[in-house]
Protein backbone atom coordinates (compact mmCIF):
# COMPACT_ATOMS: atom_id res chain seq x y z
CA UNK A 1 0.00 0.00 0.00
CA UNK A 2 1.28 3.63 -0.93
CA UNK A 3 1.37 5.57 2.07
CA UNK A 4 2.12 8.88 0.60
CA UNK A 5 -0.49 11.46 -1.50
CA UNK A 6 -0.32 10.97 -5.65
CA UNK A 7 -1.33 13.54 -7.42
CA UNK A 8 -0.29 12.74 -10.78
CA UNK A 9 -1.53 10.03 -12.56
CA UNK A 10 1.63 7.91 -13.75
CA UNK A 11 1.39 8.13 -17.49
CA UNK A 12 1.85 11.57 -17.69
CA UNK A 13 5.17 13.22 -18.91
CA UNK A 14 7.71 15.11 -17.28
CA UNK A 15 6.43 17.89 -19.13
CA UNK A 16 3.20 17.82 -18.38
CA UNK A 17 3.80 17.49 -14.98
CA UNK A 18 5.14 20.48 -14.66
CA UNK A 19 2.60 22.33 -16.58
CA UNK A 20 -0.18 21.00 -14.24
CA UNK A 21 2.03 22.00 -11.12
CA UNK A 22 2.42 25.27 -12.59
CA UNK A 23 -1.48 25.28 -13.07
CA UNK A 24 -1.92 24.18 -9.16
CA UNK A 25 0.41 27.28 -8.92
CA UNK A 26 -1.33 29.56 -10.76
CA UNK A 27 -4.84 28.55 -8.55
CA UNK A 28 -3.26 29.11 -5.70
CA UNK A 29 -1.94 32.53 -6.87
CA UNK A 30 -5.23 33.74 -7.90
CA UNK A 31 -6.39 32.65 -4.09
CA UNK A 32 -4.04 35.21 -3.07
CA UNK A 33 -5.01 38.07 -5.54
CA UNK A 34 -8.31 37.90 -4.25
CA UNK A 35 -7.81 38.06 -0.19
CA UNK A 36 -5.23 39.24 2.40
CA UNK A 37 -3.35 40.31 1.61
CA UNK A 38 -2.22 40.75 -1.93
CA UNK A 39 -5.78 42.34 -2.39
CA UNK A 40 -5.18 44.58 0.43
CA UNK A 41 -2.92 46.70 -2.43
CA UNK A 42 -5.59 47.32 -5.08
CA UNK A 43 -8.62 47.74 -2.59
CA UNK A 44 -8.51 51.15 -2.90
CA UNK A 45 -11.65 53.60 -4.82
CA UNK A 46 -9.46 55.10 -7.20
CA UNK A 47 -8.92 55.07 -10.19
CA UNK A 48 -12.46 54.84 -11.51
CA UNK A 49 -12.04 52.53 -14.64
CA UNK A 50 -15.01 51.92 -17.13
CA UNK A 51 -16.97 53.42 -14.45
CA UNK A 52 -15.96 51.47 -11.75
CA UNK A 53 -14.46 51.61 -8.36
CA UNK A 54 -10.43 50.06 -8.79
CA UNK A 55 -11.36 47.62 -5.64
CA UNK A 56 -14.14 46.06 -8.13
CA UNK A 57 -12.38 46.68 -11.39
CA UNK A 58 -9.38 44.44 -10.34
CA UNK A 59 -11.52 41.85 -9.14
CA UNK A 60 -13.24 41.63 -12.86
CA UNK A 61 -9.69 41.76 -14.17
CA UNK A 62 -8.95 38.68 -12.04
CA UNK A 63 -11.93 37.12 -13.42
CA UNK A 64 -10.74 37.11 -16.99
CA UNK A 65 -7.28 36.41 -16.45
CA UNK A 66 -8.68 33.15 -14.80
CA UNK A 67 -10.78 32.71 -17.52
CA UNK A 68 -8.15 32.88 -20.05
CA UNK A 69 -5.84 30.67 -17.99
CA UNK A 70 -8.55 27.59 -18.16
CA UNK A 71 -8.96 28.21 -21.75
CA UNK A 72 -6.13 28.25 -22.57
CA UNK A 73 -5.69 24.81 -20.42
CA UNK A 74 -8.74 23.32 -22.15
CA UNK A 75 -7.47 24.05 -25.81
CA UNK A 76 -3.61 22.85 -24.57
CA UNK A 77 -5.78 19.93 -23.90
CA UNK A 78 -7.48 19.28 -26.85
CA UNK A 79 -4.74 19.65 -29.13
CA UNK A 80 -3.31 17.14 -26.99
CA UNK A 81 -6.36 15.07 -27.80
CA UNK A 82 -6.56 14.52 -24.23
CA UNK A 83 -10.50 15.98 -23.97
CA UNK A 84 -10.86 12.35 -26.08
CA UNK A 85 -9.35 9.59 -24.01
CA UNK A 86 -9.48 9.14 -21.02
CA UNK A 87 -9.26 11.55 -18.50
CA UNK A 88 -5.83 12.88 -17.65
CA UNK A 89 -7.51 13.10 -13.43
CA UNK A 90 -4.74 14.37 -11.36
CA UNK A 91 -4.96 17.42 -9.05
CA UNK A 92 -2.54 19.43 -11.85
CA UNK B 1 -55.68 48.16 -17.30
CA UNK B 2 -54.44 48.53 -13.84
CA UNK B 3 -50.47 48.53 -13.68
CA UNK B 4 -50.60 45.43 -11.07
CA UNK B 5 -53.01 43.23 -13.54
CA UNK B 6 -50.31 43.93 -16.66
CA UNK B 7 -47.42 42.80 -14.05
CA UNK B 8 -49.41 39.80 -12.99
CA UNK B 9 -50.24 38.67 -16.44
CA UNK B 10 -46.68 38.82 -17.70
CA UNK B 11 -45.49 36.83 -14.59
CA UNK B 12 -47.78 34.37 -14.90
CA UNK B 13 -47.12 34.25 -18.63
CA UNK B 14 -43.19 33.34 -17.59
CA UNK B 15 -44.78 31.00 -15.07
CA UNK B 16 -46.85 29.08 -17.95
CA UNK B 17 -44.05 28.97 -19.88
CA UNK B 18 -41.84 27.44 -17.48
CA UNK B 19 -44.22 24.71 -16.87
CA UNK B 20 -44.20 23.86 -20.72
CA UNK B 21 -40.82 23.59 -21.16
CA UNK B 22 -40.17 21.80 -17.93
CA UNK B 23 -43.11 19.53 -18.84
CA UNK B 24 -42.11 18.75 -22.35
CA UNK B 25 -37.95 17.69 -21.38
CA UNK B 26 -39.09 14.83 -19.41
CA UNK B 27 -39.45 13.01 -22.50
CA UNK B 28 -35.76 13.20 -23.38
CA UNK B 29 -35.11 10.93 -21.02
CA UNK B 30 -35.36 7.01 -19.99
CA UNK B 31 -37.89 5.63 -17.68
CA UNK B 32 -35.32 4.30 -14.98
CA UNK B 33 -33.99 6.20 -12.11
CA UNK B 34 -30.60 6.94 -13.87
CA UNK B 35 -32.57 8.93 -16.60
CA UNK B 36 -34.61 10.67 -13.62
CA UNK B 37 -31.61 11.60 -11.90
CA UNK B 38 -28.53 11.90 -13.92
CA UNK B 39 -30.38 12.62 -17.07
CA UNK B 40 -29.12 8.99 -19.09
CA UNK B 41 -25.52 10.93 -18.26
CA UNK B 42 -26.39 12.59 -21.83
CA UNK B 43 -26.38 16.48 -20.99
CA UNK B 44 -24.63 18.29 -23.60
CA UNK B 45 -22.78 21.72 -22.96
CA UNK B 46 -25.44 24.15 -23.35
CA UNK B 47 -28.28 22.71 -20.70
CA UNK B 48 -24.83 21.74 -18.23
CA UNK B 49 -24.00 25.29 -18.39
CA UNK B 50 -27.44 26.81 -17.94
CA UNK B 51 -27.48 24.40 -14.60
CA UNK B 52 -24.51 25.83 -13.99
CA UNK B 53 -25.22 29.23 -14.20
CA UNK B 54 -28.16 28.87 -12.98
CA UNK B 55 -26.75 28.06 -9.25
CA UNK B 56 -25.17 31.57 -8.88
CA UNK B 57 -28.53 33.47 -10.04
CA UNK B 58 -30.08 31.84 -6.82
CA UNK B 59 -32.68 34.00 -5.33
CA UNK B 60 -29.82 35.22 -3.44
CA UNK B 61 -27.48 36.73 -5.91
CA UNK B 62 -30.69 38.51 -7.44
CA UNK B 63 -31.82 39.72 -4.24
CA UNK B 64 -29.28 39.67 -1.89
CA UNK B 65 -26.31 40.39 -4.31
CA UNK B 66 -27.78 44.14 -4.73
CA UNK B 67 -28.76 43.99 -0.67
CA UNK B 68 -25.07 43.29 0.06
CA UNK B 69 -23.94 45.83 -2.46
CA UNK B 70 -26.98 48.19 -1.02
CA UNK B 71 -26.22 47.88 2.81
CA UNK B 72 -22.09 46.30 2.75
CA UNK B 73 -20.81 47.42 -0.52
CA UNK B 74 -17.80 46.44 -1.39
CA UNK B 75 -18.54 43.53 1.00
CA UNK B 76 -20.29 41.73 -1.91
CA UNK B 77 -17.02 41.65 -3.95
CA UNK B 78 -16.65 38.74 -2.32
CA UNK B 79 -19.13 37.14 -3.70
CA UNK B 80 -17.51 37.19 -7.64
CA UNK B 81 -14.39 36.43 -5.97
CA UNK B 82 -15.31 33.22 -4.26
CA UNK B 83 -16.88 32.43 -7.82
CA UNK B 84 -14.01 32.83 -10.02
CA UNK B 85 -12.26 29.60 -8.51
CA UNK B 86 -15.79 27.92 -7.35
CA UNK B 87 -15.69 25.65 -9.97
CA UNK B 88 -11.94 25.00 -10.91
CA UNK B 89 -11.83 22.35 -8.54
CA UNK B 90 -14.05 20.37 -11.05
CA UNK B 91 -11.82 21.03 -13.91
CA UNK B 92 -9.61 18.44 -11.94
CA UNK B 93 -11.60 15.57 -10.16
CA UNK B 94 -14.64 15.85 -12.19
CA UNK B 95 -13.69 13.53 -15.14
CA UNK B 96 -12.86 11.08 -12.37
CA UNK B 97 -15.83 11.38 -10.59
CA UNK B 98 -17.95 11.04 -14.39
CA UNK B 99 -16.08 8.37 -15.15
CA UNK B 100 -16.28 6.42 -11.86
CA UNK B 101 -20.09 7.13 -11.68
CA UNK B 102 -20.28 5.62 -15.25
CA UNK B 103 -18.57 2.46 -14.15
CA UNK B 104 -20.27 2.05 -11.11
CA UNK B 105 -23.64 3.45 -11.20
CA UNK B 106 -23.49 6.44 -9.31
CA UNK B 107 -26.09 8.56 -9.52
CA UNK B 108 -25.23 10.78 -5.74
CA UNK B 109 -22.40 11.88 -4.68
CA UNK B 110 -22.63 10.16 -0.92
CA UNK B 111 -22.60 6.86 -3.26
CA UNK B 112 -18.91 7.76 -4.37
CA UNK B 113 -17.91 8.48 -0.78
CA UNK B 114 -19.48 5.37 0.57
CA UNK B 115 -18.16 2.94 -2.03
CA UNK B 116 -14.52 4.46 -1.84
CA UNK B 117 -14.70 3.85 2.24
CA UNK B 118 -16.92 0.88 2.20
CA UNK B 119 -19.14 2.85 4.88
CA UNK B 120 -22.88 2.72 5.37
CA UNK B 121 -22.24 5.89 7.82
CA UNK B 122 -20.35 7.93 5.54
CA UNK B 123 -23.51 8.18 3.22
CA UNK B 124 -25.69 8.27 5.81
CA UNK B 125 -24.06 11.42 7.64
CA UNK B 126 -23.45 12.97 3.85
CA UNK B 127 -27.48 12.57 3.38
CA UNK B 128 -27.85 14.53 6.63
CA UNK B 129 -25.35 17.10 6.69
CA UNK B 130 -27.12 17.58 2.71
CA UNK B 131 -30.66 17.80 3.86
CA UNK B 132 -29.59 20.16 6.59
CA UNK B 133 -27.86 22.27 4.58
CA UNK B 134 -30.66 22.51 1.98
CA UNK B 135 -33.57 23.03 4.01
CA UNK B 136 -32.19 26.71 4.76
CA UNK B 137 -31.75 27.54 1.28
CA UNK B 138 -34.71 25.88 -0.48
CA UNK B 139 -36.92 27.60 2.39
CA UNK B 140 -35.32 31.65 1.44
CA UNK B 141 -35.96 30.38 -2.35
CA UNK B 142 -39.59 29.96 -1.58
CA UNK B 143 -39.96 33.44 0.59
CA UNK B 144 -38.46 35.09 -1.73
CA UNK B 145 -40.93 34.05 -4.83
CA UNK B 146 -43.85 34.82 -2.22
CA UNK B 147 -42.50 38.15 -1.42
CA UNK B 148 -41.81 38.97 -5.05
CA UNK B 149 -45.84 38.15 -5.97
CA UNK B 150 -46.87 39.91 -2.69
CA UNK B 151 -45.16 43.22 -3.62
CA UNK B 152 -45.63 43.59 -7.40
CA UNK B 153 -49.42 42.79 -7.14
CA UNK B 154 -49.52 45.55 -4.31
CA UNK B 155 -50.30 42.60 -1.38
CA UNK B 156 -53.52 41.60 -3.47
CA UNK B 157 -51.97 37.92 -3.77
CA UNK B 158 -50.20 37.09 0.35
CA UNK B 159 -46.75 35.63 0.10
CA UNK B 160 -48.40 32.13 1.36
CA UNK B 161 -50.07 31.81 -2.28
CA UNK B 162 -47.54 33.55 -3.88
CA UNK B 163 -44.93 31.01 -3.04
CA UNK B 164 -46.96 27.76 -3.32
CA UNK B 165 -48.16 29.24 -7.13
CA UNK B 166 -44.57 29.14 -7.94
CA UNK B 167 -43.40 25.99 -5.88
CA UNK B 168 -46.69 24.11 -7.30
CA UNK B 169 -44.90 24.91 -10.58
CA UNK B 170 -41.81 23.51 -10.10
CA UNK B 171 -42.91 20.64 -8.08
CA UNK B 172 -44.92 19.54 -11.23
CA UNK B 173 -42.13 20.02 -13.48
CA UNK B 174 -39.83 18.23 -10.68
CA UNK B 175 -42.11 15.72 -10.16
CA UNK B 176 -42.59 14.68 -13.84
CA UNK B 177 -39.27 15.23 -15.66
CA UNK B 178 -36.78 14.88 -13.17
CA UNK B 179 -33.22 16.03 -13.87
CA UNK B 180 -34.66 17.42 -17.68
CA UNK B 181 -37.20 19.33 -16.17
CA UNK B 182 -34.96 21.35 -14.30
CA UNK B 183 -31.68 21.01 -16.99
CA UNK B 184 -34.36 22.87 -19.91
CA UNK B 185 -36.06 25.48 -16.95
CA UNK B 186 -33.33 26.56 -16.38
CA UNK B 187 -31.86 27.15 -19.81
CA UNK B 188 -34.56 28.98 -20.32
CA UNK B 189 -34.58 30.97 -17.17
CA UNK B 190 -30.97 31.21 -17.48
CA UNK B 191 -31.31 33.39 -21.06
CA UNK B 192 -34.02 35.51 -19.48
CA UNK B 193 -32.19 36.48 -16.58
CA UNK B 194 -29.01 37.47 -18.17
CA UNK B 195 -31.05 39.70 -20.37
CA UNK B 196 -32.77 41.19 -17.26
CA UNK B 197 -29.43 41.62 -15.18
CA UNK B 198 -27.66 44.01 -17.46
CA UNK B 199 -30.40 45.80 -18.84
CA UNK B 200 -31.58 46.74 -15.18
CA UNK B 201 -27.81 47.06 -14.30
CA UNK B 202 -26.98 49.81 -16.63
CA UNK B 203 -30.49 51.14 -16.70
CA UNK B 204 -30.85 52.54 -13.32
CA UNK B 205 -27.51 53.94 -12.79
CA UNK B 206 -28.05 55.87 -15.73
CA UNK B 207 -31.75 56.69 -14.66
CA UNK B 208 -30.56 57.98 -11.23
CA UNK B 209 -27.34 59.43 -11.38
CA UNK B 210 -26.67 59.78 -15.37
CA UNK B 211 -24.09 56.46 -15.76
CA UNK B 212 -21.81 54.30 -14.17
CA UNK B 213 -19.52 56.39 -13.36
CA UNK B 214 -21.33 59.73 -11.98
CA UNK B 215 -22.44 57.15 -9.62
CA UNK B 216 -19.95 55.31 -8.17
CA UNK B 217 -18.30 59.17 -7.77
CA UNK B 218 -21.36 60.27 -5.82
CA UNK B 219 -20.79 57.30 -3.54
CA UNK B 220 -17.16 57.78 -3.51
CA UNK B 221 -17.38 61.58 -2.34
CA UNK B 222 -20.25 60.49 0.34
CA UNK B 223 -19.41 57.23 1.59
CA UNK B 224 -15.71 56.15 0.46
CA UNK B 225 -15.74 53.91 3.04
CA UNK B 226 -18.46 52.07 1.43
CA UNK B 227 -16.28 50.93 -1.72
CA UNK B 228 -12.88 50.59 -0.31
CA UNK B 229 -12.59 46.83 0.26
CA UNK B 230 -13.76 44.89 2.19
CA UNK B 231 -16.69 47.28 2.75
CA UNK B 232 -18.62 46.94 5.77
CA UNK B 233 -19.84 44.58 8.23
CA UNK B 234 -23.81 43.84 9.08
CA UNK B 235 -23.62 46.22 11.21
CA UNK B 236 -22.23 49.08 9.14
CA UNK B 237 -18.89 49.06 10.47
CA UNK B 238 -15.21 48.40 8.38
CA UNK B 239 -15.29 44.89 7.54
CA UNK B 240 -11.83 42.77 8.75
CA UNK B 241 -10.07 41.33 6.10
CA UNK B 242 -9.49 37.87 8.13
CA UNK B 243 -13.79 37.91 7.87
CA UNK B 244 -13.94 38.76 4.11
CA UNK B 245 -10.68 36.78 3.24
CA UNK B 246 -11.93 33.38 5.10
CA UNK B 247 -15.40 33.98 3.39
CA UNK B 248 -13.41 33.41 0.45
CA UNK B 249 -11.91 30.60 1.31
CA UNK B 250 -14.50 28.87 2.61
CA UNK B 251 -16.74 29.05 -0.36
CA UNK B 252 -14.03 27.90 -2.87
CA UNK B 253 -13.67 24.54 -0.54
CA UNK B 254 -17.37 24.35 -0.78
CA UNK B 255 -19.21 25.73 -3.53
CA UNK B 256 -17.82 22.90 -6.44
CA UNK B 257 -19.22 20.11 -3.11
CA UNK B 258 -22.78 21.57 -3.23
CA UNK B 259 -24.73 17.62 -3.85
CA UNK B 260 -27.11 19.14 -5.85
CA UNK B 261 -24.16 20.59 -8.48
CA UNK B 262 -22.04 17.78 -7.72
CA UNK B 263 -24.77 15.66 -9.08
CA UNK B 264 -24.63 17.26 -11.87
CA UNK B 265 -20.86 15.96 -13.03
CA UNK B 266 -22.78 13.02 -13.60
CA UNK B 267 -25.08 13.92 -15.78
CA UNK B 268 -22.57 15.19 -18.48
CA UNK B 269 -22.27 13.39 -22.01
CA UNK B 270 -18.26 13.25 -21.64
CA UNK B 271 -15.25 14.80 -20.38
CA UNK B 272 -15.17 17.16 -23.21
CA UNK B 273 -18.86 18.48 -22.40
CA UNK B 274 -18.02 18.73 -18.47
CA UNK B 275 -14.62 20.59 -18.82
CA UNK B 276 -16.32 23.14 -21.22
CA UNK B 277 -18.80 24.32 -18.74
CA UNK B 278 -16.23 24.63 -16.45
CA UNK B 279 -14.39 26.78 -18.85
CA UNK B 280 -17.39 29.07 -19.50
CA UNK B 281 -18.80 29.41 -16.14
CA UNK B 282 -16.93 32.69 -15.77
CA UNK B 283 -18.72 33.98 -18.36
CA UNK B 284 -22.14 33.79 -16.30
CA UNK B 285 -19.98 35.25 -13.39
CA UNK B 286 -19.42 38.65 -14.98
CA UNK B 287 -23.13 39.12 -15.08
CA UNK B 288 -23.56 39.85 -11.32
CA UNK B 289 -21.32 42.81 -11.52
CA UNK B 290 -24.61 44.32 -12.93
CA UNK B 291 -26.48 42.77 -10.29
CA UNK B 292 -24.41 45.07 -7.72
CA UNK B 293 -24.37 47.90 -10.41
CA UNK B 294 -28.34 47.70 -9.39
CA UNK B 295 -27.77 47.39 -5.53
CA UNK B 296 -25.13 50.06 -5.68
CA UNK B 297 -27.55 52.52 -7.44
CA UNK B 298 -29.75 52.71 -4.39
CA UNK B 299 -27.03 53.37 -1.95
CA UNK B 300 -27.73 57.57 -2.47
CA UNK B 301 -31.34 57.57 -4.06
CA UNK B 302 -32.89 54.99 -1.80
CA UNK B 303 -31.75 55.89 1.79
CA UNK B 304 -32.76 53.61 4.69
CA UNK B 305 -34.60 50.12 3.07
CA UNK B 306 -34.83 47.79 5.46
CA UNK B 307 -34.46 45.00 4.97
CA UNK B 308 -31.77 45.37 2.42
CA UNK B 309 -32.56 42.57 0.21
CA UNK B 310 -35.72 44.60 -0.44
CA UNK B 311 -33.66 47.42 -2.40
CA UNK B 312 -34.30 46.19 -5.97
CA UNK B 313 -37.80 45.61 -5.46
CA UNK B 314 -37.90 49.06 -4.23
CA UNK B 315 -35.96 50.40 -6.72
CA UNK B 316 -38.02 48.97 -9.52
CA UNK B 317 -40.96 49.84 -8.17
CA UNK B 318 -40.14 53.72 -6.92
CA UNK B 319 -39.03 54.40 -10.21
CA UNK B 320 -41.63 55.09 -13.52
CA UNK B 321 -41.42 51.63 -14.95
CA UNK B 322 -43.43 50.92 -17.57
CA UNK B 323 -45.46 48.07 -16.21
CA UNK B 324 -44.57 45.36 -18.69
CA UNK B 325 -40.88 45.63 -17.90
CA UNK B 326 -41.69 45.26 -14.05
CA UNK B 327 -43.58 42.10 -14.83
CA UNK B 328 -39.93 41.01 -16.78
CA UNK B 329 -38.53 41.64 -13.77
CA UNK B 330 -40.97 39.56 -11.32
CA UNK B 331 -40.77 36.88 -13.90
CA UNK B 332 -36.72 36.64 -13.58
CA UNK B 333 -36.85 37.04 -10.09
CA UNK B 334 -39.24 34.12 -9.65
CA UNK B 335 -37.15 32.18 -12.37
CA UNK B 336 -33.70 32.91 -9.61
CA UNK B 337 -35.75 31.48 -7.00
CA UNK B 338 -37.22 28.61 -8.81
CA UNK B 339 -33.97 27.72 -10.85
CA UNK B 340 -32.30 27.19 -7.24
CA UNK B 341 -34.91 25.33 -5.32
CA UNK B 342 -35.52 23.02 -8.58
CA UNK B 343 -32.33 21.61 -7.93
CA UNK B 344 -32.75 21.42 -4.52
CA UNK B 345 -35.78 19.56 -4.46
CA UNK B 346 -34.81 17.24 -7.49
CA UNK B 347 -31.19 16.34 -5.58
CA UNK B 348 -32.76 16.22 -1.82
CA UNK B 349 -35.35 13.80 -2.94
CA UNK B 350 -32.61 11.53 -4.80
CA UNK B 351 -30.56 11.84 -1.71
CA UNK B 352 -32.64 11.01 0.60
CA UNK B 353 -33.54 7.74 -1.34
CA UNK B 354 -30.63 6.62 -2.40
CA UNK B 355 -27.99 7.52 0.34
CA UNK B 356 -30.69 6.92 3.10
CA UNK B 357 -33.28 4.56 3.03
CA UNK B 358 -31.74 2.39 0.48
CA UNK B 359 -28.55 2.24 2.28
CA UNK B 360 -29.90 2.11 5.73
CA UNK B 361 -33.46 0.51 5.40
CA UNK B 362 -34.03 -1.04 1.78
CA UNK B 363 -31.50 -2.37 -0.08
CA UNK B 364 -33.87 -4.39 -2.08
CA UNK B 365 -35.76 -1.47 -3.44
CA UNK B 366 -36.44 -1.89 -7.45
CA UNK B 367 -35.33 0.75 -9.73
CA UNK B 368 -39.51 1.80 -10.51
CA UNK B 369 -39.92 2.07 -6.77
CA UNK B 370 -36.92 4.23 -6.29
CA UNK B 371 -38.12 6.79 -9.06
CA UNK B 372 -41.59 6.57 -7.45
CA UNK B 373 -40.13 7.13 -4.15
CA UNK B 374 -37.84 9.31 -4.96
CA UNK B 375 -40.81 11.62 -6.62
CA UNK B 376 -42.62 11.42 -3.38
CA UNK B 377 -40.01 12.64 -1.59
CA UNK B 378 -39.78 16.03 -3.60
CA UNK B 379 -43.06 16.69 -2.70
CA UNK B 380 -42.40 15.81 1.32
CA UNK B 381 -39.64 18.18 1.20
CA UNK B 382 -41.39 21.19 -0.97
CA UNK B 383 -44.12 20.74 2.02
CA UNK B 384 -41.18 20.98 4.83
CA UNK B 385 -39.73 24.38 2.94
CA UNK B 386 -43.19 25.61 2.75
CA UNK B 387 -43.95 25.31 6.10
CA UNK B 388 -40.88 27.27 7.57
CA UNK B 389 -41.03 29.61 4.60
CA UNK B 390 -44.28 30.58 5.40
CA UNK B 391 -46.20 29.08 8.44
CA UNK B 392 -43.67 28.83 10.57
CA UNK B 393 -41.88 31.57 12.58
CA UNK B 394 -38.60 29.59 13.28
CA UNK B 395 -35.77 31.32 11.67
CA UNK B 396 -34.30 29.35 9.28
CA UNK B 397 -31.04 31.85 8.96
CA UNK B 398 -28.69 30.06 11.33
CA UNK B 399 -28.84 27.00 9.68
CA UNK B 400 -28.12 28.89 6.67
CA UNK B 401 -24.57 30.33 8.46
CA UNK B 402 -23.81 26.95 9.09
CA UNK B 403 -24.05 25.15 5.85
CA UNK B 404 -21.35 26.62 4.13
CA UNK B 405 -19.31 25.57 6.58
CA UNK B 406 -20.75 21.97 6.94
CA UNK B 407 -20.78 21.47 3.02
CA UNK B 408 -17.01 22.40 3.33
CA UNK B 409 -16.17 19.92 5.28
CA UNK B 410 -16.36 17.67 2.24
CA UNK B 411 -12.88 19.15 0.94
CA UNK B 412 -10.61 17.29 2.74
CA UNK B 413 -12.78 14.23 2.51
CA UNK B 414 -12.36 14.52 -1.97
CA UNK B 415 -8.76 14.62 -1.40
CA UNK B 416 -8.73 11.58 0.40
CA UNK B 417 -10.72 10.02 -1.98
CA UNK B 418 -9.01 10.40 -4.97
CA UNK B 419 -4.82 10.88 -4.07
CA UNK B 420 -4.85 9.28 -0.62
CA UNK B 421 -4.67 5.30 -0.92
CA UNK B 422 -3.91 5.36 2.86
CA UNK B 423 -6.90 7.27 4.02
CA UNK B 424 -9.33 4.62 5.91
CA UNK B 425 -13.25 4.80 6.72
CA UNK B 426 -12.47 5.50 10.16
CA UNK B 427 -10.17 8.33 9.30
CA UNK B 428 -12.98 10.06 6.83
CA UNK B 429 -15.53 9.30 9.28
CA UNK B 430 -13.64 10.90 12.48
CA UNK B 431 -12.66 14.18 10.05
CA UNK B 432 -16.52 14.75 8.79
CA UNK B 433 -17.17 14.60 12.52
CA UNK B 434 -14.74 16.26 14.23
CA UNK B 435 -15.46 18.98 11.40
CA UNK B 436 -18.87 19.61 11.69
CA UNK B 437 -19.06 19.54 15.68
CA UNK B 438 -15.80 22.10 15.66
CA UNK B 439 -18.25 24.39 13.00
CA UNK B 440 -20.97 24.11 15.67
CA UNK B 441 -18.89 24.78 18.55
CA UNK B 442 -17.28 28.02 16.87
CA UNK B 443 -21.09 29.13 15.78
CA UNK B 444 -22.22 28.25 19.57
CA UNK B 445 -19.41 29.72 21.21
CA UNK B 446 -18.61 33.64 19.69
CA UNK B 447 -15.70 33.71 22.15
CA UNK B 448 -13.49 31.24 20.24
CA UNK B 449 -13.84 33.93 17.40
CA UNK B 450 -10.31 34.99 16.31
CA UNK B 451 -10.31 37.83 13.56
CA UNK B 452 -13.57 36.78 12.45
CA UNK B 453 -12.04 34.04 10.41
CA UNK B 454 -15.16 31.98 9.49
CA UNK B 455 -16.01 28.68 11.86
CA UNK B 456 -16.05 26.62 8.52
CA UNK B 457 -11.75 27.32 8.22
CA UNK B 458 -11.21 25.72 11.53
CA UNK B 459 -13.45 22.98 10.93
CA UNK B 460 -11.65 21.65 7.60
CA UNK B 461 -8.42 22.29 9.86
CA UNK B 462 -9.80 19.94 12.86
CA UNK B 463 -10.94 17.77 9.67
CA UNK B 464 -7.83 17.03 7.49
CA UNK B 465 -5.58 16.81 10.83
CA UNK B 466 -8.24 14.09 12.28
CA UNK B 467 -8.53 12.25 9.14
CA UNK B 468 -4.58 11.99 8.72
CA UNK B 469 -4.31 11.04 12.56
CA UNK B 470 -6.91 8.37 12.53
CA UNK B 471 -6.15 7.08 9.07
CA UNK B 472 -2.79 6.01 10.24
CA UNK B 473 -3.53 4.45 13.35
CA UNK B 474 -5.89 2.37 11.75
CA UNK B 475 -5.28 -0.60 9.63
CA UNK B 476 -5.25 0.11 5.51
CA UNK B 477 -8.05 -0.42 3.47
CA UNK B 478 -7.66 -3.39 0.50
CA UNK B 479 -4.97 -2.07 -1.81
CA UNK B 480 -6.94 -3.58 -4.92
CA UNK B 481 -10.07 -1.80 -4.16
CA UNK B 482 -8.62 1.80 -2.91
CA UNK B 483 -6.39 1.38 -6.44
CA UNK B 484 -9.73 1.72 -8.42
CA UNK B 485 -10.49 5.31 -7.00
CA UNK B 486 -6.97 7.11 -6.52
CA UNK B 487 -5.14 8.45 -9.06
CA UNK B 488 -2.57 6.15 -10.28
Amino acid sequence: MRETPRFFPSDLSDRERRIYGALTAFFFLVLLALTWPVYTLFSGIRPLVLGMPFSLFYIVVVLVVSFLVLLGLYLWEDRRGRLDDDPPGGEG
Amino acid sequence: MADWVIILAVTLGYLLLSLLVGLVSGGRASGTTEGYVAGDRSLGFLVLYFIMGASIFSAFAFLGGPGWAYSRGAAAFYIIAYGILGLVPWYFFGPRVAELGRKFGYVTQAELFAHRFDSKAISAILALISIVAFLPYLTLQMSGAGYVFNVVTEGRIPVWAGAAIAYGVVLIYVFRSGVMGVGWTNTFQGLFMMALAWGLGLYLPHELYGGVTPMFEAIAAEFPEMLRAPGLNDAGERWTWGGYSSSILISVLGFSLWPHYFMKIYTARNVRTLKKTIVAYPTFQIFLVPILFIGFSGVLAFPGVEPADAILPTVITSIELPAFVVGLFCAGALAASMSTGDAILHAGGSILVRDFWQVLVDPEMDDRTQRRTIQVLVVALGAVAYYFAVISDVSLVYLLLLSYGFIAQLFPLILATFFWPRSTPAGALAGLLVGSAVVITWNLVPELQWQDIHPGVWGVVANAVTLVAVSLATEPMEEEHVEEFVVG
